[in-house]
């Protein structure tokens, strides 16, 4: 399995870069994840409402939340996470925020 | 005493009742129904729901006479002759695997299109593979037609069938097939139509079309529900039989039986979706298929100059030249994947579309849109208005320009 290695540390990423392993998934690891697979240099308050959203709902429900309570919850349009996260909020704000890939949902 | 059965999460719907949802997937169904579609499902199968014609009691042969005065109604919509050889089944997907299966075998030669559907790909793919069965495959042209012309010269000595679809579930085409079956019936050639897109909106004739077979869906633009669909088979064509089971009838058979219908249904049919797909058909014949026809191209009219006008945006299919078509429209925002588009489409703007491959890979192949996982295709039916489509355009608008570096609407 792949690893990316991040201020010292190994990280067991899929082949997508999502990582293997949410309990590894720390702030300094979203900001790490944020700048190499999204090209985000620096991660807003906007950011920070998703991921935390996204994290949260993982930890509580072990899958990730439908988009539309991301928008709900957070108050941004789609449109607005995505110029937030390019990849959108499955691909990009998932994998930032430490999730497994999503099957669906978001 | 009855157990306590919980909730279903199913009914725990995304979208709240009070949120007016834009539907525009009509290609994959219609939705919703005529309201008469529900009533009738639901009078009919609670009035006489009973197998239908498998027992001498008077609601049996009530219900069996149902289910004959819907063959005789579908059977006229086909331009048929005899209601027997209007068979029910599933839908299109399970009608094409019989038609094919039983008509098609070792030693064939079939023509078919890039324009199918997998209802068709896959069980010629299988014949093929597996039975060595010699394939054809036609190409489009920009316009998302086939010529017939070269359809015609590919028959061999021994082609056996064309399987092809009347009209395009992802470009919208409506192919000029007469020509085609004129030139099959000619040379004793079979041609399987499938009519998934076109029944309901175009019309649908085996003697004009030349077809021998017609296999058709009801929850699209028939306007039933889901899991009833069927074929008319003319008149000398005996389809093979790969099912065997019960008919209700002479039981003591120790094979199926060779008569139509019972030659192509197997085990109890699907009372309920009859009933509804009884009540769709009348509906469309009493709206009339030109008025139906006329209302969807004047709003996918409004959405083609739309869409084409905003930068962009990419339409597939779109070439000028070309003949009939239906609202079906495919197309791109540069970009971004249709999937993600279809879930700004359905989560900032609540319209609901289809993304991706549509089960018709070989189109986007031709297109060039397989690599970026398919399309998004609106698909236009008769509850649709004006305001939908002026709604669909200005939601796309707005997120080919978020693409652009656009200002957007950042907070709900």
């Amino acid at each position: 399995m792949p690893t990316v290695e991040y201020a010292g540390r190994s990280l067991q990423v899929n082949e997508q870069g999502f990582i293997v392993r949410p309990e590894e998934w720390d702030e300094d690891v979203a900001r790490f994840l944020a700048r190499t697979a999204e090209g985000i240099e620096e991660l807003t308050s906007d950011h920070w409402a998703i991921i935390r959203f996204i994290r949260e709902h993982y930890l509580a429900h072990r899958r990730a939340p439908m988009v539309r309570a991301v928008c709900r919850t957070t108050g941004l349009h789609l449109k607005r996470i995505y110029q937030l996260f390019p990849s959108g909020p499955a691909k990009g704000a998932c994998k930032v925020a430490g999730l497994p890939k999503p099957d669906g949902c978001v | 005493m009855m157990a306590d059965v919980p909730e279903s999460p199913f009914l725990n719907l995304a979208i709240p009742p009070h949120v007016k949802m834009i539907y525009l997937d009509h290609g994959a169904t219609s939705f919703p129904k005529p309201q008469e579609v529900y009533e009738l499902m639901d009078t009919f199968y609670r009035r006489a729901g009973v197998n239908p014609g498998r027992s001498g009691f008077d609601l049996c042969l009530e219900a069996g006479s149902f289910v004959d005065e819907t063959r005789r109604l579908l059977c006229a919509f086909f331009g048929g002759t005899d209601p027997n050889r209007l068979v029910f089944g599933h839908n299109s997907t399970d009608a094409l695997n019989l038609a094919i299966f039983g008509l098609i075998g070792k030693g064939d030669h079939v023509v078919t299109t890039h324009l199918e559907h997998n209802s068709c790909l896959r069980p010629i793919r299988t014949l093929q593979e597996d039975e060595g069965v010699e394939v054809d495959w036609v190409d489009f042209d920009d316009a998302g037609y086939v010529d017939p012309g070269e359809v015609v010269h590919r028959f061999k000595k021994n082609t056996r069938a064309v399987v092809m679809n009347h009209a395009s579930n992802v470009i919208g085409t409506v192919q000029d097939v007469a020509p085609i079956g004129n030139a099959c019936r000619e040379r004793g050639i079979h041609l399987v139509l499938d009519a998934s897109q076109s029944a309901g909106v175009v019309p649908v004739k085996m003697d004009d079309l030349g077809a021998d077979v017609v296999c058709f869906t009801g929850h699209k633009s028939l306007m039933g529900p889901m899991g009833v669909g069927g074929m008319y088979v003319r008149e000398g064509v005996e389809i093979r039989q790969t099912r065997a089971g019960g008919t209700g009838v002479e039981s003591a058979r120790r094979r199926h039986l060779e008569r139509y219908p019972y030659r192509m249904e197997y085990g109890t049919p699907n009372l309920p979706g009859i009933a509804g797909l009884n009540a769709g058909v009348k509906w469309v014949n009493r709206l009339g298929l030109g008025a139906i026809h006329a209302h969807e191209m004047a709003l996918w009219k409004t959405l083609r100059d739309g869409l084409s006008a905003i930068e962009g945006v990419t339409l597939h299919g779109q070439e000028p030249g070309g003949g009939e078509r239906i609202g079906v429209l495919s197309f791109n925002v540069d970009g971004l994947e249709a999937m993600d588009t279809g879930t700004m489409l359905d989560v900032d703007s609540n319209i609901a579309c289809r993304t991706g491959l549509h089960c018709a890979p070989m189109v986007h192949r031709h297109l060039g849109t397989d690599e970026i996982h398919g399309s998004v295709r609106f698909g236009i039916g008769p509850f649709n208005d004006r305001e939908h489509i002026e709604k669909a355009v200005s939601a796309v608008a707005e997120i080919a320009a978020s693409r652009r570096g656009g200002p957007v609407c950042t907070r709900v």
